[in-house]
């Protein structure tokens, strides 16, 4: 039984909701048209994995740069037999992650769960869940920023003739400049990966922890940026390296001393509550609420 | 034909032309060295080079001289690639035996020659390098376009070619941007040599240098040739860097090239009426 | 001086002109050689003698391609036995075979003010042919024939004196030398004890089968190692013959046209 925190829908998905939750769903935030476009995109994707697709993005009842993308691959993939589950930061209860859910429930009529392994969808910002995901998992992860080469390049016909020639020399420059000027590759999250040994893709912006999930995975994985108008795709067993030297290995972060302070765990991605100082929890909160409860 | 073994060439450049705008074959009759101009007084195109041909030796430096307007970066930028020849045949040595022109290369083609088959060392070394990035990232880039992925082996190698280049080695991390002129020249070169090219293309590698950085420079280039036997083509206007670095050269007029000959022997014997006149202005 | 031994043909100039067409001036011509005829044989030193302005120097560059030729042929036996007109070679080939099958040594240091002393003879020997330990070798070898010891070796040739220079540069002209060698004042500037040490060592070439084509105004050089003497004036070869014949009267002047 799926425990949703119940809070009466307040404001424009109020009036546009109704009763209609789990049966015909009331309005339409997508069009056929519109989905199909976008699966045609998705479909091109996951032909060239990593590669950048265009697409028409949409006008969304979120603004851009709050999931708009990820938003439209769900609904262009989702079907009233799906159930979703949407996290922001691993956090189901977030006010992105609720909202999200409750427009793609309201709108597609399919179900909703806080739990992995009922979920058929799951979309995502910042993280990729703890729970093992498999083949009948799809995961749709919200992306600002697609282009892994932004901050090194800013014309755009640079930029396609870059990936068009796999030329990445600049891309390893500037990971070189990085180990020099600080010692370390510093990225920290959306580290840039090479997939399929072909393209590199921005994987913005989970974190290192989450990176080695993404390679040789047993789900698909879509991203979607709506602001930017691009998809891409790492359909299920590709191979996904991030870039590094082959010195220097590609290190994930490691929880030395610290620990989960609710349920004890130093095995899952730890997040700080930015107050206090040894206030450390687990971002992947419907899995860390599981743990408490067996 | 005699027996003198002259090893098969490393360059070859047959009929190679640029022209800007519109042309025909009066077009080309009309300008010229006898002409005095490479413009069209007619139709107002410009024949910036036509009928080049040459060829470089493994080991050798040919010079190409002229005064500005002559051409003679045209035909360095045609064979780099940084400019789009009109027409001609080039091929080199090491790209598909020789047997094919790269000029019919597509971009991405010609693009790729760049990272470790021909390099480029330009008059101005912001051309040739990126100010924002150390010498050491300078270097790494064609390394790594050339598929280096080892941290230490990039970091060894670039250090090696500063080395020889003769720039401070605790230098490596420092932007290029905060360099003398005369350095980064140097840094432009190590990064050149990266990847040991066949052939390299110098163009004015002097030139706007204070003349005892640049004699510096010169002598480092000299030795580097010596050393690499690497095939090289200097263009300059300057005949004491033709002299020094080269045995043969072509000389330049409004885009033809008017004497082929020894180098010494321009400098000496000069028979064409315009490198007279060079060589006597060179010499006051 | 007797003439050494190997006695074969390696050179052979025939009616051999030079003009200089002076286009930047008003277009003249100025012919400098006139119609020269001579050969030189392996183990030979043969001295051009004559006034300054008689075109001594002028033949040594044309020998070597410094200069074009006019008309005429130089034919040149290469090791391997062929003969070759250096008039109707390409640029590649001369190129070829300078250094190797013939060398030129003027009195002046080429310009290369950043070389150490060392670096440039062993480089001379370099493209010579020899390795780098060998050409190294030799290069010391060389240079302490020629009293430049050990501290100078890796002293810059910028600093050096005039006669230094001159030394280094005669080291690094004679160095795995060539099979025709070409000598234009090559000791103008040494003093008595280094001049006498210099030829002693131009000496050693023919006795090694060395051709030597030398211009040397001073006269007791030419009767040290020269074998023959061929006299010109004003372009024109005036008179040829053995040392000891043409010395004595190169001394008293005697020599006209």
């Amino acid at each position: 039984m799926t425990v949703v925190s119940h809070r009466e829908p307040t404001g424009v998905i109020a009036a546009l909701s109704g009763s209609a939750l789990h049966d015909e769903p009331a309005f339409t935030v997508l069009d056929e048209e519109s989905k199909r476009e976008i699966r045609r995109a998705l479909l091109h994707a996951v032909c060239a994995p990593g590669y950048q697709v265009p697409f028409g993005s949409r006008e969304m009842p979120v603004a851009r740069g709050w999931g708009s993308g990820g938003l439209q691959i769900t609904l262009a993939i989702i079907g009233s037999s799906d159930t979703v589950k949407v996290i922001d930061q691993g956090d189901d209860e977030g006010v992105n992650a609720v909202n999200l859910r409750r427009l793609v429930t309201a709108s597609t009529g399919c179900e909703e769960t806080t739990e992995v392994n009922e979920a058929t969808v799951v979309q995502t910002r910042h993280r990729i869940p703890e729970d093992e995901l498999t083949s009948q998992h799809t995961l749709v992860l919200q992306v600002p920023v697609p282009e892994p080469l932004r901050g090194i390049e800013r014309d755009m016909r640079e930029l396609s003739r870059m990936h068009a020639e796999s030329d990445y020399s600049r891309m390893w420059v500037s990971l070189y400049e990085d180990k020099v000027r600080n010692g370390v590759i510093t990225q920290t999250t959306g580290y840039p990966c090479l997939v399929n040994e072909r393209y590199v893709i921005a994987t913005t912006p989970i974190p290192r922890w989450d990176i080695p999930r993404l390679h040789n995975a047993e789900f698909l994985s879509l991203f979607g940026a709506g602001r930017e108008k691009r998809v891409y795709a790492i359909p299920p067993h590709t191979v996904v390296e991030p870039l590094t030297f082959e010195d220097i290995p590609f290190e994930i972060e490691q929880n030395e001393n610290t620990y989960c302070r609710l349920c004890g765990s130093n095995s899952s991605f730890l997040v700080q509550s930015p107050a206090q100082d040894d206030n450390w929890s687990c971002s992947d909160t419907a899995w860390c609420r599981a743990r408490r409860t067996k | 034909m005699t027996g003198i073994f002259v090893p098969e060439p490393v360059v070859q450049v047959r009929n190679l032309g640029k022209v800007y705008g519109p042309f025909s074959d009066e077009t080309i009759s009309r300008t010229g060295s006898s002409f005095g101009s490479a413009r069209d007084a007619v139709i107002g195109s410009i024949v910036a080079a036509w009928d080049i041909s040459f060829d470089v030796q493994p080991g050798e430096a040919l010079g190409i001289v002229g005064e500005s307007g002559s051409g003679k970066s045209t035909v360095l930028r045609c064979i780099a690639g940084d400019v789009e020849a009109t027409t001609g045949d080039i091929r080199l040595a090491n790209v598909d035996e020789g047997k094919v022109n790269i000029l019919d290369f597509d971009a991405s083609r010609r693009r790729r020659l760049r990272i470790d088959q021909l390099s480029v060392v330009y008059q101005d070394p912001a051309e040739g390098l990126s100010l924002g990035i150390t010498a050491g990232g300078n270097i790494a880039d064609p390394l790594t376009a050339a598929g280096w992925r080892n941290y230490s082996a990039i970091r060894t190698r670039a250090k090696e070619l500063l080395n020889r280049t003769e720039v401070p080695i605790d230098r490596i991390d420092d932007l290029v941007r905060t360099f003398s002129g005369g350095m980064r020249q140097r840094v432009q070169i190590a990064r050149a040599l990266a990847n040991n090219p066949g052939v390299i293309l110098l163009d004015e590698p002097t030139t706007g240098l204070d003349a005892s950085v640049a004699s510096g420079v010169l002598d480092l280039i000299r030795s580097l040739l010596e050393e690499l036997n690497i095939a090289a083509i200097v263009v300059s206007h300057d005949f004491r860097v033709i002299e020094m670095l080269t045995e043969r050269c072509l000389v330049m007029h409004h885009g033809r090239i008017v004497e082929n000959t020894l180098t010494d022997q321009l400098l000496e014997d000069p028979q064409h009426p315009y490198s007279q006149e060079l060589i006597a202005a060179a010499r006051t | 001086m007797e003439l050494s031994t190997s006695d074969t043909t390696l050179l052979e100039v025939q009616n051999l002109n030079k003009s200089f067409i002076l286009h930047n001036i008003d277009g003249r011509t100025i012919q400098v050689l006139h119609d020269l005829h001579f050969s030189i044989n392996a183990g030979e030193h043969v001295a051009l003698a004559g006034t300054s302005g008689a075109g001594k120097s002028t033949l040594l560059r044309i020998l070597f391609q410094t200069y074009s030729t006019s008309t005429g042929s130089i034919l040149f036996k290469l090791a391997s036995g062929e003969w070759v007109d250096l008039a109707q070679l390409t640029d590649s080939e001369i190129v070829a075979i300078r250094g190797r099958e013939i060398g030129y040594v003027s009195q002046f240091l080429r310009a290369q003010p950043r070389r150490s002393v060392i670096d440039l003879v062993t480089r001379a020997g370099i493209s010579r042919g020899l390795d780098n330990s060998e050409a190294r070798e030799q290069a010391q070898m060389t240079l302490e024939k020629l009293h430049i010891g050990k501290p100078l070796w890796e002293v810059h040739t910028s600093v050096l004196s005039g006669g230094e220079k001159q030394r280094v540069n005669i080291a690094a002209g004679l160095i795995s030398p060539p099979r025709l060698l070409l000598l234009d004042e090559p000791i103008s500037a040494l003093d008595p004890e280094n001049r006498t040490l210099a030829l002693e060592l131009i000496q050693e070439l023919t006795l090694n089968g060395v051709a030597v084509l030398a211009v040397f105004h001073d006269l007791d050089a030419i009767e040290q190692v020269s074998h023959r003497i061929i006299a010109m004036e004003k372009g024109r070869i005036v008179q040829e013959g053995p040392t000891n014949t043409l010395l004595p009267l190169l001394r008293k002047g005697y020599i006209h046209s």
